[in-house]
């Protein structure tokens, strides 16, 4: 395409010139960056906060009517036992002691009552936190580690799933076709607005007449469009990076889960699949907002009818539990057929692994076809109603008068 | 006899420029009605009419942008395509920038776009800005510039690359009469150095100035065609000023008449 490369080039210096582009690139990062820190010190100042509760000492009474309670925790936390309910309730009530712990006979049917003092939101935590460690450890006093551990829901469990002869890893075989969708859904939340304005900057700026006669519109569209993937990759690098990054050197204080990359599957036909998917949605979104750009006079215009086209796109999201349990179900059908729906539902599909072959296929050429008329409207309106600077245009304007 | 008009008269008319039975209709609104005429190699054109009479849109139509009801537009024997065989320079009525880039780097994007290295459009950039005394401005934003300054860097965009073909629509409006000049000598050096002219003015003085033949265009059709002389001589020899308010004059008033209905 002749130019291609000037207006390439163009296009992708002009965005990095500007502020904004690098003020939406880098608060992603930070932004993720000031979370962890946020959930590491809250992690952090909480356990202690936690473990300074337990460890605060006060005044307490314990009547045990459940008959667990190991005498020998009753002393080492220098409490006492009362036998009178009531007395030992008005001794809190009058200030004489910190707290009452009672517990009843039937504690799965009755709750342990706490009666104590009150010390600010916070440390009044402490009451429930000490009558329950009590409770706990006499009851593993007297029982073994393993109905212990059975008790306390720390067993662990290792399934190994088959599928035509081959271990079979449900969750990691979403990961690779996954990442597709993950990327649609980035590019398009970070760069849906610039799509649009990209093209109503053209037409605010009134350069369209000296653009057309000098390279074709399709040049400069695609140009744009390529532009527009080359940063949106530059972009998913500039997030991607200092995730890794801050995954690899922190996951351990943060109590990241460890992920093992090596035997991630890779399943070859999934993977094209969600790649193809992947490209014929955002050339089509892009030839959309392309249009859209060009049909009204100015980018606050515009900015309304982008906010449907992302409702469209992003709106099957509310129905993730769907495309799970029920993907035989017509409205799955419909919003994964359905072209300014299909590229969640597909992509979503597509990595969970019930997506169809027929609805792969049927998908496939909907959004193909979507894409190339799409783009040949955009283009088509580029060319003729970017020159209506003021006025919105139709498109039955557009192909009748030309 | 003056220079320009021994040039018509020394060569062979050869059009460069092809219009024949040119019809346009926006939807049941005819705007051009039918049209024809030629503009010769290395000549000057004087483009005229009132605002709306169609000049703009002729122009758009020749360019492709907009495509014509019927008839044929030609450029160089054949309808204008990207890339073309002749170097085109136009200046569109509707001014347009990058508003938010550099001059230097706006001026250099367009010479590229017309074929020019990097290198060579950021010379004949910088060349033109010294020119028009604008070489201090090269690195502001385009925004930052005042109305005329802008001006002057779209003219440079236009004829960055010396074009064969310049068609330029009101060139010179909104000039002071200093910068008005200025221009005009830019635009008849490049004519000297061979580039046929094609432009759209209400100065008459221009007219005169450059013109080697002109067009008047009224109700979609020529109302006067030919060289300066033989269209003075059609009306009596009046003045070109004298002639437009004679043609365009009732126009006016009648569309004073449906204002103030």
């Amino acid at each position: 395409m002749y130019n291609l490369g000037t207006v390439l080039w163009f296009e992708i210096m002009r965005t990095l010139k500007r502020k904004s582009f690098w003020i939406t690139a880098v608060a992603f990062p930070i932004g993720i960056g000031l979370i962890f820190a946020i959930i590491y010190f809250s992690n952090i100042s909480t356990k202690n906060a936690a473990e300074n509760t337990i460890n605060q000492k006060f005044s307490f009474m314990i009547t045990d009517d459940s008959g667990l309670i190991n005498k020998e925790l009753i002393k080492q936390h220098k409490a006492t036992e009362s036998d009178n309910k009531q007395a030992a309730i008005k001794d809190v009530s009058d200030g004489k002691i910190d707290a009452y712990f009672y517990y009843p006979d039937d504690l799965v049917n009755n709750k342990v009552e706490i009666y104590a003092a009150e010390a600010g939101i916070f440390d009044n935590g402490r009451y429930e936190g000490v009558a329950k460690t009590i409770l706990q450890q006499s009851v593993e006093s007297v029982t073994d580690t393993q109905t212990t551990a059975v008790l306390k829901d720390s067993i662990g469990f290792n399934s190994i799933l088959y599928k035509n002869g081959l271990q079979f890893d449900g969750y990691k075989e979403i990961i690779a076709p996954g990442i597709f969708l993950v990327l649609f859904y980035i590019l398009i939340v970070t760069f849906g607005n610039q799509m649009l304005s990209s093209t109503t900057e053209e037409k605010e700026n009134r350069v369209i007449e000296i653009i057309l006669t000098t390279i074709k519109a399709r040049t400069l569209i695609m140009g744009k469009i390529i532009s527009l993937i080359i940063l949106a990759f530059f972009q998913v690098a500039i997030i991607l990076i200092p995730t890794i990054i801050a995954y690899v050197l922190f996951h351990n204080a943060l109590s990241l889960p460890n992920f093992d990359l090596s035997n991630i599957p890779l399943d070859p036909t999934r993977i094209a699949i969600a790649a193809i998917i992947f490209i014929l949605s955002f050339l089509m979104i892009t030839g959309l907002l392309v249009a859209i750009g060009s049909a009204v006079p100015t980018a606050k215009e515009a900015n309304g009818f982008f906010g449907v086209v992302m409702i469209m796109m992003f709106g099957p999201l509310y129905a993730v539990s769907l495309f799970v349990s029920a993907p035989t179900s017509n409205i799955v059908k419909f919003l994964t057929l359905f072209p300014l729906t299909a590229p969640i539902p597909m992509l979503l599909r597509n990595a969970i692994g019930n997506l169809t072959t027929f609805e792969t296929i049927t998908g496939i050429t909907i959004l193909a076809i979507s894409a190339i008329v799409i783009l040949t409207i955009a283009i088509r309106l580029f060319q003729y109603g970017a020159l209506e600077y003021t006025n919105r245009i139709s498109l039955k304007k557009v192909f009748q008068k030309h | 006899m003056n220079a320009k008009q021994t040039k018509i008269t020394s060569t062979t008319p050869e059009p460069i420029i092809n219009i024949n039975h040119f019809k346009m209709n926006f939807g049941n609104k005819t705007v051009i009605k039918d049209l024809s005429f030629d503009v010769y190699k290395g000549e000057v054109f004087g483009f005229l009419g009132s605002n709306g009479s169609g000049k703009t849109t002729t122009i758009r139509a020749l360019l492709g942008i907009y495509k014509p009801t019927s008839g044929i537009l030609n450029i160089g024997n054949k309808p204008f395509s990207i890339p073309s065989d002749i170097k085109l320079g136009y200046l569109p009525e509707e001014r347009g920038f990058y508003r938010k880039e550099t001059v230097i780097d706006v001026m250099t994007y367009f010479g590229q776009l017309k074929g020019l290295q990097k290198a060579e459009a950021k010379d004949r950039a910088e060349t033109y800005l010294r020119r028009v005394k604008l070489i201090d401005m090269a690195s502001v934003k385009i925004d930052k510039l005042s109305g005329g300054q802008q001006q002057k860097i779209q003219l440079g965009i236009t004829i960055i690359d010396d074009p064969e073909l310049l068609i330029l629509d009101e060139p010179t409006k909104g000039f002071d009469p200093v910068n008005r000049r200025l221009l005009m000598d830019i635009i008849q050096e490049h004519n000297k150095a061979g580039a046929t002219i094609m432009f759209i003015t209400h100065q008459m003085e221009e007219v005169e100035q450059l013109c080697d033949r002109i067009i008047l265009l009224k109700d979609g059709v020529a109302r006067a065609y030919g060289t300066v002389k033989d269209v003075k001589r059609e009306f009596n020899n009046l003045s070109l000023d004298d002639i437009f308010i004679k043609v365009y004059g009732d126009e006016n008033e009648e569309i004073e008449r449906n204002n103030n209905v």
